[in-house]
């Protein structure tokens, strides 16, 4: 079989290679003037490529190292998605704080392109390609605020932490390929499917399940979340939160439920064990955060908790819920970004939670979207986070993980505790200074959108994607 | 089926009425009040319509697609109880519409009250008429959710916005504890569908999740009916508008907890755990509610604690666990809501009139207003259980009820005592709210002066009083058949004996009546004199709930998450490392500890003694790199090279001249440029803190490192000594001469089978220079490293002291002879970098080898002779090195395709040259010559990069800015 036959089945990644190039070249001829004219590129690039992978037939590539199914295909819309409505968002606090650079945006696009790399794994080595090329590009999008001491911070931070999770990651994949003799996951699946188990190679998940928990930011590799995400620009870190935590648990999905299914027993614990601690410590240390991106930090610490325990329950019914959950958790993180990157005072951002005192006051359609935002967030019915969780605990409970998903209800019942918190602040307490007017047109279509998606689109008309999720869910079970 | 259209408008017009009654005007009170009104009696007749199929025992459901795959419909099922309930709220929602429409003032913004209201409705309506569990928590939370919006609705007062927050925390958080406890419920039965659970009873009860999920289910209804010890926050929603209370805490909010436990009751009641755990919240309730409502001073806070108190007796009812509890519970739900709801109006009233709600402040008011004195007073009879009315009816079925022996124990006989003792106190404060407020001597200093009410505000009051009596004296006819429906609902076949008759003859409980009668009479005119004084309930005074429930809500939000935040979390690096190893090293480590990793084969390896000496002298080296790291960057790099030393005689040992060669040349380039660029990070650390705990962080440090480094070792052992998967190897050996024309196989890999990566490669490398050319050129250094650095100082203090010489003498004559050797070798080992070059194909060399030991030459010669001197007679700039390189590379690939190969494809022939004889003449080694200039220019430009650095800092301080300009490197490299 020749590898390249099936090359079309990589035309978005092309594509999106491609142009990252192209737009290189126009933002280096074009100098500071081009930052807007790639942005939106950008920003048409990422819409080509999801229609691209609509368009998409299933079926592998490249010797089977590249594979395109239901699954992967919902995966990289829903990245794209992110990451295109991240660009959107940035343009105007780059602007802000002087550094609106082309490099942004294509940074981001060549991210993404890892991202797309990443979902479509079905070998150990293309994971690892695509994971590094995403990362790279993160790294240097944390510290794109050269001139601040905190982006820097982070990006280091970021990059030193990330590459021994990496490490971590690479050494895992050389034990897996040590005991069981193969990188692909299908023969991987193959291999322990027939009983070959060494434990070496289980201690090899563990390491490669190790690297692919840190970029979802699970405890206990979360360490690194609250610091960068609070001192990355604020754009970047809405990016953080949703973009890349798509493509990695999507990896950590492929994972699991690919090559390493037949190994349930021993990763499931693992995951149930990621998933309790982070629910929890999402959920108590957020308590007492007073700066809105470090809390949304341990926020995205908490929901990705949630959702590995929906994976963890290793069943179809658990990969839909992940499905589910990232979908509904891109609205609510991307809306409650917009919020956040409205908080301009004079020109200047602010980031306290304070700084929303009375919000609802001033700017109540805004207090009004980010009400919806918390409440989901907080899982309070009717809103879309309520369905999120529901599909988790019902997963969880169906699959006979008691005692963490009760624990991860009620770990969320801390949880609802900070969410309202902010509600009681923005409505209850005096009116701080008005935040400046207006809010930019972007930043309100993304809040508008996101926010009619939490209430009352998604709890209303769930069918088309409960659907979605359950196709994608099945490609695991019915052979790809 | 009508039903079903019935019932989805039932549902859907509450929400749809909320939704209008948001856009109307803000003062609009008399069309909101039509809106609302007209809303709430639609339900009523469309429930209403329901009853014959409801008399008969029917149920009516209605069943649509909710979330498709969970499995899970949305289903409207009316039963009995249900139906019941339904009339409840929609007849009290009238009534208080009604009254809200002359309570409210007009400055209030009314449709926010009345989209509320609406909405709670609606959400009300979804509890009872939920058939299914997740579908009944949704609308849970809804309720909790609009509750919290109706009881903040004053929100400019803070009593309003505590209130609140307090009603929405506990609530919610009970809500959430409830699904919790639901999602458990329907795994056990097998489905969410509330016909399923309720007939999988005796699945649920012997299942071993039964005790966790009947705790989790309590914790949701008892958090919703402000029992013992959540019932603190119902006195603080008290903040809220009069109908908002007289709704929420009479008829619906609070009446959902006990309506859950009596819908449940088939399924989860009828075992120890619920006798004891909803029975003994229901008393202590009870009792505690009573207890505190006597001394109440706020008209409003009295009827907030008879709830809590009667919702307790409610709660022991069901917890009592016997048929003939839960009709009682059934029938003392809707009396409590009658009498209670008229109660909490009439408090509005007075309040409404009178402008204060402070007992002690009231007195004498039936002079003013006899008709709402007279309707408080028949309802304050009803609550304190006086006969010919409603509540008595419930008192007595309850008295007899604790009778009753439930399971034999000292708390059980002792309850017929306990609870009339407790109802004592009932009397006593029913007594205490017509006594003080309406008899007594005219009010003195009262804001208002007292009248009668609007005749349409005292309607809905008047309507409830009526139904108590009507209630009371004729049971059997007017509540007798719906009390009928709905327990049969609950009950099924096995609906007891009972009689709603108003005299059963002399029973025991009429004595324990007559009782309870006589003793509050006594206890309130005991207490009469110090109640008007007092400042609150004797014993309980201190224990304040709010503050308590503050006190532990800040301790856990903030003082114990700080605590915590700061035991494990931290914004340092160090430790964050160190976590993220630790904890990969413990799951390594735990599937170790649960199967034995033994290696397949252990074959112990021969071990000669000189390799174990090299070896000793590698680790030895390793481990003093990462002692002195801290402390003494140049010793540690020194140290670094040592252990790449080391690695590299490893090479050579295992034949592989090819890695070692490479190895000895990287290592040499990698650490000169690495003690170039020391240079410009701080000087050596001495003390950066005490050293006890210097050593033990060491300490600690190193023995982490070594179990790292022993596990790596294991499992790398444990690979090592498996047989190796069928690997390209293999291939790679047996075709490098055939195919690729060489014989040493790393580099027939490196520019000819994997050539196209090596092109790549050269590419990175190619880019990496000049990143580093690029960010080094911007370099701004450390003002500390700025200054001229030690060494050269001590180097030049001879010359500084000598007037007849100049600065750098010193160094210039120390570095003569090196300087000559190092000049004269440049030749040398160019030629051994073409030599290493040329024989590459076959045997240990090539491109990469030879290009950097080209660059070793350069080094030498920076070294020896200083940047500007090598700069000056540089030929060939580096750029343009890199630039041959890759296109030679490129070019012979491209090459390929003029003979229609692939791309790279390479050939081989030999060459016949005079003197030297036969040599190989691969057409990769073209290609190789490419990665060769390539390597040179790379690895040169990263030379200039650095060297470039401490000609432009000596500079610097002059004029940095004038400096950067003119010296920008880029100007010398074109």
């Amino acid at each position: 079989m020749d590898g390249l036959h099936n090359w079309t089945l990589a035309a978005p990644e092309i594509f999106l290679a491609a142009a990252a190039m192209i737009l290189l070249m126009i933002g280096v001829y074009r100098g500071e003037r081009g930052a807007d004219l790639v942005s939106s590129l950008c920003v048409a690039s990422l819409g080509i490529a999801i229609f691209l992978v609509l368009r998409l037939e299933h079926g592998t590539a490249y010797h089977e190292l590249f594979l395109v199914d239901a699954f992967t295909k919902m995966m990289k819309v829903l990245s794209l998605l992110a990451a295109g409505i991240a660009i959107v968002m940035s343009r105007s606090y780059f602007v802000l704080v002087g550094v609106w650079r082309f490099e942004f945006p294509v940074l981001v696009l060549l991210a993404t392109l890892g991202m797309l790399v990443m979902i479509s794994a079905n070998d150990l080595m293309t994971l690892y390609l695509g994971l590094e090329m995403q990362s790279l590009a993160l790294y240097v999008t944390a510290a794109f605020q050269r001139d601040s001491e905190r982006s820097t911070e982070a990006g280091l931070k970021y990059f030193v932490l990330s590459s021994v999770a990496s490490g971590m990651l690479l050494y895992g994949a050389s034990l897996v390929y040590g005991f069981a003799g193969t990188t692909s996951f299908p023969g991987l699946a193959r291999g322990f499917l027939a009983g070959d188990v060494a434990t070496g190679a289980i201690i090899g998940l563990v390491f490669v399940l190790a690297g692919l928990v840190f970029k979802i930011s699970a405890v206990p590799f979360h360490m690194w979340t609250p610091d960068v995400y609070e001192g990355a620009p604020t754009p970047v870190t809405a990016l953080f939160s949703v973009a890349p935590k798509i493509a990695a648990m999507s990896l950590i999905v492929s994972v699991v439920m690919g090559p390493f299914r037949p190994l349930l027993a021993q990763w499931q614990q693992i995951l149930v064990a990621v998933a309790v601690l982070s629910t929890i410590w999402g959920a108590i240390a957020a308590l007492r955060q007073e700066n809105i991106k470090r809390l949304m930090a341990y926020s995205s610490i908490a929901n990705m908790g949630y959702v590995v325990l929906g994976l963890a329950a290793g069943t179809e019914e658990g990969v839909r819920s992940v499905v589910i959950y990232m979908i509904i958790y891109l609205a609510m993180n991307v809306g409650t970004f917009a919020v956040i990157l409205s908080m301009r005072r004079k020109g200047v951002m602010v980031e306290r939670i304070s700084d929303l005192s009375g919000l609802a006051q001033r700017q109540p359609m805004m207090a009004l979207a980010l009400l919806l935002f918390m409440f989901s967030m907080a899982g309070i019915p009717p809103l879309a986070g309520f369905f999120a969780k529901l599909n988790v605990f019902l997963a969880a409970i169906n699959a006979g993980l008691y005692v963490a998903a009760t624990i991860a209800v009620l770990a969320s019942v801390v949880g609802a505790y900070y969410y309202v918190r902010i509600v009681k602040v923005m409505y209850f307490d005096d009116p701080a200074e008005a935040f400046d007017r207006p809010v930019e047109r972007d930043m309100a279509v993304v809040m508008l959108a996101t926010a009619l998606f939490v209430f009352p689109v998604f709890p209303v008309f769930q069918a088309p994607f409960m659907n979605g999720a359950q196709a994608a869910a099945k490609t695991f079970f019915s052979g790809r | 089926m009508p039903y079903e259209a019935l019932l989805v408008a039932v549902l859907a017009l509450p929400f749809a009425g909320s939704f209008l009654a948001a856009l109307f005007r803000a003062n609009a009170r008399n069309a909101e009040s039509w809106l609302a009104g007209g809303v709430a009696l639609a339900s009523l007749a469309l429930a209403g319509a329901a009853y014959p199929l409801m008399a008969e025992g029917g149920i009516a459901r209605y069943s649509a697609a909710w979330v498709p795959g969970l499995g899970l419909e949305f289903v409207i099922r009316m039963d009995g109880l249900a139906w019941a309930m339904t009339m409840l709220i929609a007849g009290i929602g009238f009534l208080v519409v009604l009254y809200a429409r002359y309570y409210m003032s007009p400055a209030d913004p009314v449709p926010r009250f009345f989209s509320f209201l609406l909405a709670f409705m609606g959400s009300m309506f979804g509890i009872v008429l939920s058939g299914n569990l997740i579908q009944l928590v949704f609308f849970w939370e809804l309720t909790s959710l609009f509750s919290f919006l109706l009881i903040g609705y004053w929100h400019q007062t803070a009593q309003a916005r505590e209130g609140a927050r307090m009603a929405l925390i506990v609530t919610s958080a009970g809500g959430l504890c409830l699904f919790a406890g639901v999602l458990l419920l329907g795994h056990m039965a097998g489905s969410y569908d509330l016909d399923h659970v309720l007939a999988a009873g005796d699945a649920i009860r012997s299942h071993r999740l039964y005790v966790p999920a009947l705790i989790l289910v309590l914790l949701g209804a008892l958090t919703k009916s402000a029992q013992f010890p959540f019932h603190f926050w119902l006195p603080h929603a008290m903040a809220a508008p009069t109908p908002v209370s007289a709704y929420l805490h009479s008829a619906t909010m609070v009446k959902a907890g006990v309506f859950l436990l009596v819908r449940l009751w088939p399924a989860m009641g009828g075992t120890h755990e619920w006798l004891w755990l909803v029975g003994s919240a229901g008393l202590v309730t009870f009792i505690l509610g009573a207890f505190l409502a006597v001394f109440q001073q706020d008209l409003k806070g009295l009827l907030a604690h008879s709830t809590i108190s009667h919702l307790g007796l409610i709660t022991l009812l069901i917890g009592l666990d016997s048929p003939l509890g839960q009709v009682a519970a059934i029938f003392h739900i809707m009396n409590h809501a009658t009498f209670k709801a008229s109660l909490f109006m009439a408090a509005g009233i007075i309040d409404h009139e009178t402008g204060t709600r402070d007992i002690r402040r009231l007195s004498g008011l039936w002079r003013f207003m006899p008709i709402t004195g007279t309707l408080a007073m028949v309802a304050a009879a009803a609550m304190a259980g006086v006969p010919l009315l409603n509540g008595f009816l419930s008192k007595e079925m309850f008295f007899a009820e604790t009778i009753e022996i439930h399971d034999g124990s000292p708390v059980d006989r002792a309850l017929p005592y306990v609870v009339t003792a407790a109802s004592m106190f009932t009397v006593a404060y029913s007594l205490r709210f017509i006594r003080d407020v309406f008899f007594g001597p005219p009010p003195t200093g009262l804001p208002r002066t007292p009248h009668e009410p609007p005749t349409l505000m005292r309607l809905p009051a008047e309507v409830l009083v009526l139904a108590c009596l009507v209630v009371g004296i004729v049971p059997g006819y007017t509540v007798g058949p719906i009390l009928e429906t709905a327990v049969r609902s609950v009950l099924g076949a096995a609906v007891p004996e009972y009689s709603l008759a108003v005299w059963h003859g002399f029973t025991p409980e009429l004595l324990m009546s007559a009782f309870a009668m006589a003793g509050g009479i006594a206890v309130y005119f005991l207490l009469r004199s110090w109640l008007l004084v007092c400042e609150g309930p004797p014993l309980f005074r201190h224990i304040n709930g709010r503050r308590i429930f503050d006190r532990v809500l800040v301790t856990l939000s903030w003082r114990l998450a700080r605590r915590l935040e700061e035991i494990f979390g931290s914004r340092r690096l160090q430790p964050q490392l160190r976590l993220l190893a630790a904890v990969a090293l413990l799951a390594a480590l735990a599937p170790f500890y649960m199967q034995d990793l033994v290696p397949r084969s252990m074959a112990r390896p021969e071990l000669d003694a000189a390799f174990a000496l090299v070896w000793a002298v590698g680790i030895a080296c390793a481990l003093g790199a990462a002692w002195q790291a801290k402390f003494h960057r140049l010793a540690a790099l020194i140290l670094l090279g040592g252990a790449g030393l080391a690695t590299c005689i490893t090479f050579v040992w295992l034949s592989a001249p090819d890695l070692a060669l490479t190895q000895l040349v990287v290592e040499t380039v990698t650490t000169v440029l690495l003690l170039l660029g020391l240079r410009w990070l701080p000087k050596r650390l001495e003390e950066i803190s005490p050293p006890a705990r210097i050593r033990w962080y060491r300490g600690s440090d190193f023995a982490f490192a070594l179990a790292s480094g022993a596990g790596l070792a294991a499992l790398a052992y444990a690979a090592m000594t498996r047989p190796s998967p069928d690997s390209i190897a293999d291939f790679f050996v047996e075709n490098a001469y055939t195919k690729g024309g060489g014989t040493n196989v790393v580099n027939v890999i490196l520019v000819d089978f994997r050539g196209f990566d090596t092109f790549g490669e050269i590419t990175v490398l190619g880019a990496v220079a000049l990143t580093v050319y690029a960010l080094l050129r911007r370099f701004r250094p450390a003002p500390e490293s700025v200054p001229v650095p030690e060494q050269q100082r001590v180097q030049d203090i001879d010359d500084d002291a000598h007037p007849d010489r100049k600065k750098g003498d010193t160094v210039r004559s120390a570095m003569a002879v090196p300087g000559l050797i190092m000049r004269l070798l440049f030749p040398v080992i160019a030629v051994v970098a073409v030599y290493l070059l040329l024989r590459g194909h076959d045997l240990p060399g090539g491109g990469f080898v030879a290009g950097v030991t080209m660059a070793v030459a350069f080094i030498l010669q920076y070294m020896a002779r200083g940047t500007t001197w090598v700069e000056d007679r540089l030929r060939i700039l580096p750029v343009r090195w890199m630039a041959t390189g890759l296109l030679l590379a490129g070019g012979t690939g491209l090459g390929a395709w003029l003979f229609a190969k692939p791309f790279l494809t390479s050939s081989f022939s030999y060459l016949e040259i005079p003197l030297i004889g036969e040599i190989p003449m691969a057409s990769a080694l073209l290609f190789d010559l490419g990665v060769f200039a390539l390597v040179v220019g790379a690895t040169v430009l990263i030379l200039i990069a650095l060297a470039h650095q401490s000609v432009r800092s000596r500079r610097a301080p002059r004029s940095r800015e004038a400096e950067a300009t003119t010296l920008a490197p880029m100007a010398e490299l074109r």
